[in-house]
């Protein structure tokens, strides 16, 4: 039966949007309730990262990269350290890498219980949402506990670590870890088992390992679909020779299965965790000397972030700074799938297939500077021009006087 | 690094024909130099024989002087990368899609021309994906001799 156009009806869904946690925009046409075609639109948290890094050294760089992303951000800062330390040909201290792979485990597990509270929020299952929550602070603790922060953890330096673990974080790792794995066995019979929630992920957004292969997807999205694909076990870097991943590997495709391979990962994240704590090598935690300036040279460095391969390319023409950074993020790679998982599906289905892939906008979105919204001389902003705009906001809000805000 | 000798050995087999300029950059990596017009056919080769998947496209601008633009296709195979390297006039910069052979490759393609300018031949005229939809035509971010000033000199005309 063919609908005429007057049946179809196009949704817009963004680029701010109660079902969308970051800004992205999207637009379904209908048919009814069924969805037949799809676009996308990204690009609205684009921050200028990769021209900003040839504009600063090789130091800077690294807050700069590092900030890509307010959930995986050590991932980010870990792609670009193995790059530059291969090109620098500096030898990182074993000890240094276990930790490293110590926080990246962490940040797995606060990455992968973040996504599973969104992802039953957008199912309307808000208690799991809280539950999942609440536990996911124990691991943030943690991460604040040898870092002194929360999000951007800022644990690699240039040629290793700057935090140690000491006796007294491990045994606090371990003591967390035990009471979060016990929540996350529970979480993986409530996503296996509660019909009401296996109604909106069971058969749900299937991908087929052809079709996942076809369409390039990474990360826990790709191997829900039996794609055994693990950058961690393929191109194992920092501590993966010694303390090896498990790869987690289901074949249903759907999202109940994006679901249980998360859950399994983190799983695996305790696992591995407690290894590295109990053999943790004993020694420096950087290296002796870490060169300012670069040989010419290029590399590529290739992570799992807990999304998927994070791809870096480095290059440099033997000055301070580098020549060139590109980041390919796993969103960028996964977000075409759910275009094409949501044709012939539900509108409502809609939010949850996004979900699956947990996309990261602000991992997408990289590269431009903002120009003054309403400014017809279009002029970015500049530094004090934001500050005085941010102060000003403020005191507005409070009902203080404002400065004049600045001259045109 | 025996693991990553078995697959770039097969991907030297495979491509045969087209190594007239390569380079081993590291133990993992092969770089080939293509012209633009063996792309198409290098890229349908490894996809017909499943070598690896597509990681990433970079784009490059090995500096105004040069007179040229890079683009880089990297393929991953577990450890191993294999990198296609097409190096474009900057004046006249453009590379054949390669969407058709893989689909995924759509995205890198638009962030590649809208970022560095190089025109993807074959693929539908859309609108941006990345960049503001106000930013001037003509005007690529990524390219070393572009300046902040360039956004207030053109008139908007954001294609």
């Amino acid at each position: 039966m063919n609908a005429s156009a007057s049946d179809r009806f196009v949704i817009p869904i963004g680029p701010q949007h109660p079902a969308l946690k970051e800004p992205g925009h999207f637009e379904f046409t209908v048919e009814g309730e069924t969805v037949i075609d799809a676009t996308v639109r990204l690009g609205y948290a684009h921050r200028g990262i990769e021209k900003g890094a040839e504009g600063r050294n090789w130091t800077q760089s690294l807050y700069l990269l590092e900030r890509i992303c307010g959930i995986c951000s050590h991932i980010h800062s870990t792609a670009y350290v193995v790059g530059v330390e291969q090109m620098a040909e500096v030898e990182v201290p074993a000890r240094a890498q276990a930790i490293r792979e110590t926080i990246a485990e962490l940040e797995r597990i606060h990455s992968h219980m973040l996504w599973l509270g969104v992802a039953a929020h957008d199912a309307g299952f808000d208690s799991l949402f809280m539950y999942t929550w609440r536990d996911r602070e124990t691991v943030m603790d943690l991460l604040e506990a040898i870092s002194g922060n929360r999000v951007h953890y800022s644990a690699n330096s240039l040629g290793g670590v700057k935090f140690d673990l000491s006796d007294e974080t491990a045994a606090a790792i371990l003591k967390g870890i035990d009471f979060l794995e016990e929540r996350t066995r529970h979480y993986r019979e409530v996503v296996s088992q509660d019909a009401f929630f296996l109604q909106r992920t069971r058969g749900v957004g299937t991908m087929t390992r052809q079709e996942a292969l076809q369409l390039g997807v990474v990360g826990p999205t790709a191997r829900a679909s039996g794609v055994a694909r693990d950058v961690r076990i393929d191109s194992p870097y920092i501590a993966y020779n010694e303390f090896p991943a498990h790869i987690q590997l289901l074949s249903a495709g759907d999202l109940e299965a994006r679901f249980l391979v998360r859950i399994d990962e983190m799983l695996d994240c305790y696992r591995l965790i407690r290894e590295l704590l109990a053999r943790m090598p004993a020694g420096e935690l950087a290296a002796k000397r870490m060169p300012r300036k670069l040989k010419p040279g290029e590399v590529i460095s290739r992570v799992e972030a807990p999304r998927g391969e994070l791809f870096y390319y480095i290059r440099s023409t033997g000055g301070e700074q580098p020549d060139r950074v590109k980041v390919r993020t796993p969103t960028l790679c996964n977000m075409g799938s759910v275009l094409t998982q949501t044709i012939g599906h539900n509108l409502a289905d809609v939010p949850m297939i996004l979900v699956g892939i947990d996309p990261c906008f602000s991992c997408n979105d990289r590269a431009v500077s903002v120009r003054r919204a309403g400014r017809a001389e279009g002029q970015p902003w500049s530094w004090a021009d934001l500050r005085r705009y941010g102060i000003d906001f403020y005191r507005r809000q409070m009902g203080l006087e404002t400065h004049a805000l600045a001259k045109g | 690094m025996t693991l990553t000798q078995k697959p770039l050995e097969r991907v030297e087999a495979l491509l045969e024909p087209w190594l007239t300029r390569t380079e081993r950059p590291a133990d993992n990596r092969l770089d080939i130099w293509l012209p633009a017009d063996d792309l198409l056919p290098v890229v349908a080769t490894l996809v017909e024989d499943e070598w690896g998947y597509l990681a990433a496209i970079t784009g490059l601008d090995p500096g105004v002087a040069t007179g040229e633009l890079h683009v880089l296709y990297h393929f991953a195979e577990g450890a191993a990368v294999v990198t296609l390297r097409v190096a474009v006039p900057r004046d006249e910069a453009e590379v054949p899609t390669i969407r058709p052979l893989i689909p995924l490759a759509a995205i890198y393609e638009q962030e590649l021309s809208e970022v560095l300018g190089v025109a993807i031949i074959g693929a539908p005229a859309r609108g941006r994906l990345f960049l503001p939809d106000d930013w001037p035509a003509g005007v690529y971010p990524l390219r070393k001799d572009f300046q902040l000033e360039q956004l207030d000199d053109k008139e908007q005309g954001g294609s």
